[in-house]
């Protein structure tokens, strides 16, 4: 398998699982305070995930501001989109975390 | 013969996983039919399936999969690691694990 194939596979497996853990913590915080703890580590986990296929990323750049071409390819570009969706998920899902604990606080009272 | 499916987003990264899973397949002469499709297409196309595996990137979705197919044929989603290498024989022999 060519290094490029890889290399985006590698960024859309991390950066997606990274998406997936922050969907996923925002189904835990629906469930109610106690299971808050959990779903702030998995936003945790999945922070770190999406930092993986950055790297993988930024590598692929930094080569390229080296003066080494980098060849594009659809699954590249693919890796990227699924790269920015999993920040703007991730971001988000952050701050509705919070939004949600101030709902179960509220529901608590 | 037993059919896999995988699914993910867009059924881009997965249908490269499947060309080499065919190809896995055709060398250990197992006979199953693979095909890739996005989730939104699989409401309409799993009844033929015998198991469904899904990319990490919509590992959240295994509960809502199951649902889709009634719990009637095995859903599990696919090791991050493998999926990253594209482990080819590896996802293969998940798949024939769970029709088992």
């Amino acid at each position: 398998m060519d290094g490029m194939e890889l290399i985006a596979f590698n960024i859309i497996s991390n950066v997606g699982t990274a998406k997936s853990m922050g969907i996923q913590a925002l189904i835990k915080g629906r469930e109610g305070k106690e299971k808050e703890k959990e779903a702030e580590k998995l936003l945790e986990d999945a922070a770190s995930f999406l930092k993986e296929g950055h790297k993988s990323h930024a590598q692929l750049i930094q080569e390229e501001a080296k003066g080494n071409k980098q060849e594009i390819s659809l699954i590249l570009m693919h890796a990227e989109d699924q790269l920015m969706a999993s920040e703007i998920i991730l971001s988000l899902a952050k701050e509705m975390l919070y939004m949600q604990k101030e709902i179960n606080d509220l529901k608590n009272k | 013969m037993k059919k896999i499916l995988l699914v993910c987003n867009a059924g881009m990264s997965t249908s490269i996983l499947v060309q080499k899973m065919k190809k896995v397949a055709e060398q250990k002469s197992i006979e199953v039919t693979i095909e890739a499709m996005p989730s939104t297409d699989l409401s309409q196309f799993w009844q033929s399936s015998d198991v469904i595996l899904i990319g990490p990137q919509i590992g959240f979705m295994k509960d809502s999969i199951k649902e889709t197919v009634e719990n009637k044929i095995p859903v599990e989603v696919i090791n991050m690691v493998d999926y990253g290498r594209m482990n080819a024989d590896k996802v293969l022999a998940l798949a024939i694990d769970l029709i088992k």
